[in-house]
């Protein structure tokens, strides 16, 4: 049993590919150093859905996230093989600028983690930073629509320039997909967004994706197998740096068909 | 025997440990409070004399035949005039029964050198005075003051001298004013007449320099160190040597300072210029290690939010974490400062250990810094010196708990709350 398990998991299961790819891995590799993080990983991320991303811990989800908007590259030792490309562009070519991937490939981190400045400047950095806005009020609109973008307009119209970090947590991470959203980014890679959140606040973000995804493209790491089933299309499986399986979402929680998955998803392991 | 007996024994012995514990910390505090306090009260009761100066009245009658000028007088004229003579002449008609040659010279001695010239400022300000009689208060010498300060126990008086000084204090002729002038001036072989400011001004100059140069550079090569420098054997390597430097005794930075930047740049002796360059030396490990620190004390996550909406490496750097770590850069700098200001060694190697009479007017001009103008009169033998050492060491303190305070209203101006 255990050997067939061994061997069924140097093979993708499911549909790795769509037909309209966002974003499309190929072949792809990560090490730390000696250490390899992710094997061979081949995946599409479709637009204008989510797709979820799921994994017992340290299964190299998060490294994968992170690959997609570079995010990896602050991290010296870590060398990234394979094609990864955003709209047919191999992202990782030598002449491909990260900051302007970042501006186009937006990122929302596990914890809340917005500056310690106004809520105002908070959402108004990134604009800035790309020389978005012309001028005051054009700045103004774009953090009035990304903050009722992100549904948090209604609860901080009123404290714009009192400090960011006195919001709530969930109001926080809110602040940080307003933040993200900004700059109108094509895609926004989650990161256990609800992760430090409790069930009431996890529900708004979870609303808040799901109307995102309308206008993004959405990856999401998640922990919680209910987060998955209720807000991705698409949900792939990540166990010791492969992906298991991948598939729509109904299919993958309703009908698995490697082992893995399944024990997985129904909490017999991981 | 359970568990909770068990627990409730060892209760008893750990609130005593804690209890012992608390009370040497305690202890600890106490002492090295006791110590600053008695060192305060020290400096504080040596000091006060030094704050107090005694003048005397002489009725001084501003003779032209004496000062040999006439009613239009011009400056020169008022430079070659004879003022010592007037003051001669009434300290004359004060004792006329002093005859003798070396009395006369010794009566002259109770009054302070600088009395003739305040007379010529007197009457250069006043130009309607020549040809009249005025009471003008002037400074006494140091041996007097030091005689009368001290209840008549000390100071170089001789029995004549003592008989004079008893008749001008019978008329009433002594007071003893706040001693502005020791703030007003540069320093002095005579003690009544030596002031601080030449030192403080010196002081300012050299940690002015030390500053512009410190900061900036070592807040940079900390960024750098930190934000951008790849992980290698040369990057190792720097660390350990600006890890070495910080205890590099201070002296050899006066050698390399005399060595290099007077010898061989050729820039002033004795300027707060080459002061502050040395001692910026001195400071930048100290800079450089604290700031390295606040500046890895800055959250990543800081970092990935700014990396993540695309900001580059040194926007990241410049906009986020240097304001984050600017806490503790601020603390770092003002311990590298306070150090830099109470140092003396590499000083004394390029020359700011000279006497100094004029007050520095720029970074180029000779000068001498609080801390060696202390050593300097700590070594001088009149006894009025004694209180001027400790008034100099009050005047430190002073520049260092302003220069403290400074850093605190800074800190807590960028603090922000995470």
């Amino acid at each position: 049993m255990t050997t067939n398990i061994e061997q069924q998991i140097n093979e993708t299961w499911g549909q790795p590919f769509v037909e309209d790819a966002k974003i499309s891995i190929r072949n792809m590799d990560v090490f730390y150093a000696d250490k390899q993080a992710i094997f061979d990983v081949n995946l599409d991320i479709g637009k204008h859905e989510v797709t979820a991303l799921i994994g017992p811990s340290g299964c190299g989800k998060s490294t994968f996230l992170r690959c997609l908007n570079r995010m990896n590259d602050t991290i010296p030792i870590c060398r990234v093989a394979g094609d990864i490309s955003l709209d047919g562009e191999n992202i990782y070519d030598t002449h491909k600028d990260p900051v302007l991937l970042r501006a186009r490939v937006g990122m929302v981190f596990q914890k809340p983690n917005p500056f310690p400045k106004s809520v105002y400047e908070n959402v108004a950095y990134g604009p800035r930073l790309h020389g978005l806005a012309l001028n005051r009020a054009e700045l103004d609109d774009i953090v009035v629509t990304s903050l009722k973008k992100a549904g948090l307009y209604n609860e901080v119209k009123n404290r714009l320039h009192s400090v960011a970090t006195g919001l709530s947590g969930g109001q926080q991470q809110r602040l940080c997909i307003a933040r993200t959203i900004a700059i109108s980014p094509e895609v926004i890679l989650m990161d256990e967004p609800a992760s430090s959140l409790d069930p009431i606040a996890t529900a708004i973000i979870e609303e808040l994706i799901d109307e995102l995804r309308k206008n993004y493209t959405i990856a999401i790491v998640t922990h919680s197998m209910q987060q998955a089933a209720r807000v991705s299309q698409r949900t792939a499986y990540f166990h010791l740096g492969r992906i298991i399986e991948v598939g729509e979402t109904t299919q993958i929680f309703t009908n698995p068909q490697h082992e893995l998955t399944e024990n997985y998803i129904t909490g017999r392991f991981g | 025997m359970n568990n909770t007996e068990q627990i409730k024994k060892s209760l008893k012995k750990r609130y005593r440990q804690e209890k012992r514990f608390r009370l040497l910390s305690l202890l600890a505090v106490l002492t090295g409070f006791a110590c600053l306090f008695i060192l305060l009260v020290d400096m504080i009761i040596k000091a006060s004399p030094a704050f107090i100066q005694t003048e005397v009245k002489l009725d001084i009658y501003f003779s032209p035949e004496k000062l040999n000028i006439s009613a239009n007088f011009d400056l020169e004229a008022l430079q070659n005039a004879n003022f010592r003579g007037l003051i001669k002449q009434s300290l004359h008609q004060l004792f006329p029964t002093v005859r003798k040659r070396s009395d006369k010279r010794a009566l002259m001695r109770l009054i302070s050198v600088d009395a003739e010239y305040r007379l010529r400022d007197k009457l250069q300000a006043e130009p309607q005075l020549l040809g009249e009689t005025v009471p003008i208060w002037l400074l006494v010498d140091d041996d007097v003051d030091t005689y009368l300060k001290s209840d008549k126990q000390f100071g170089r008086v001789s029995q004549e001298q003592i008989a004079w000084i008893t008749e001008l204090e019978q008329q009433d002729r002594f007071q003893q004013r706040f001693n502005y002038w020791f703030f007003q001036t540069g320093d002095s072989r005579e003690p009544e007449l030596a002031g601080i400011l030449g030192a403080v001004m010196g002081s300012f100059y050299t940690l002015l320099v030390t500053l512009l140069l410190s900061f900036p550079i070592g807040v940079m090569a900390a960024v750098y160190l930190e934000e951008f420098a790849p992980r290698n054997r040369w990057i190792d390597f720097i660390e350990v040597n600006i890890n070495n430097l910080a205890a590099v005794p201070s002296i050899v930075f006066g050698l390399l300072g005399l060595a290099v930047f007077i010898n061989f740049f050729g820039l002033p002796r004795s300027a707060p210029l080459v002061g502050g360059i040395v001692l910026a030396l001195m400071t930048l490990p100290t800079i450089i290690i604290a700031s390295r620190s606040a500046i890895k004390a800055v959250s990543p996550s800081m970092r990935e939010a700014a990396l993540g909406l695309g900001a580059s490496k040194i926007q990241v750097a410049f906009h986020h974490v240097v304001p984050l770590a600017m806490p503790g850069i601020l603390t770092g700098t003002i311990i590298g400062l306070a150090q830099a200001l109470g140092e003396t060694a590499p000083l004394l190697m390029i020359g700011m250990v000279a006497f100094i009479v004029d007050i520095p007017q720029g970074a180029t001009d000779a000068a001498t810094v609080l801390p060696v103008q202390i050593y300097l009169w700590a070594d001088s033998p009149e006894r009025a010196f004694v209180a001027k050492t400790a008034a100099a060491i009050l005047v430190l303190l002073l520049f260092l708990v302003a220069m403290n305070g400074l850093a605190v209203w800074l800190r807590k101006k960028f603090e922000r709350r995470w």
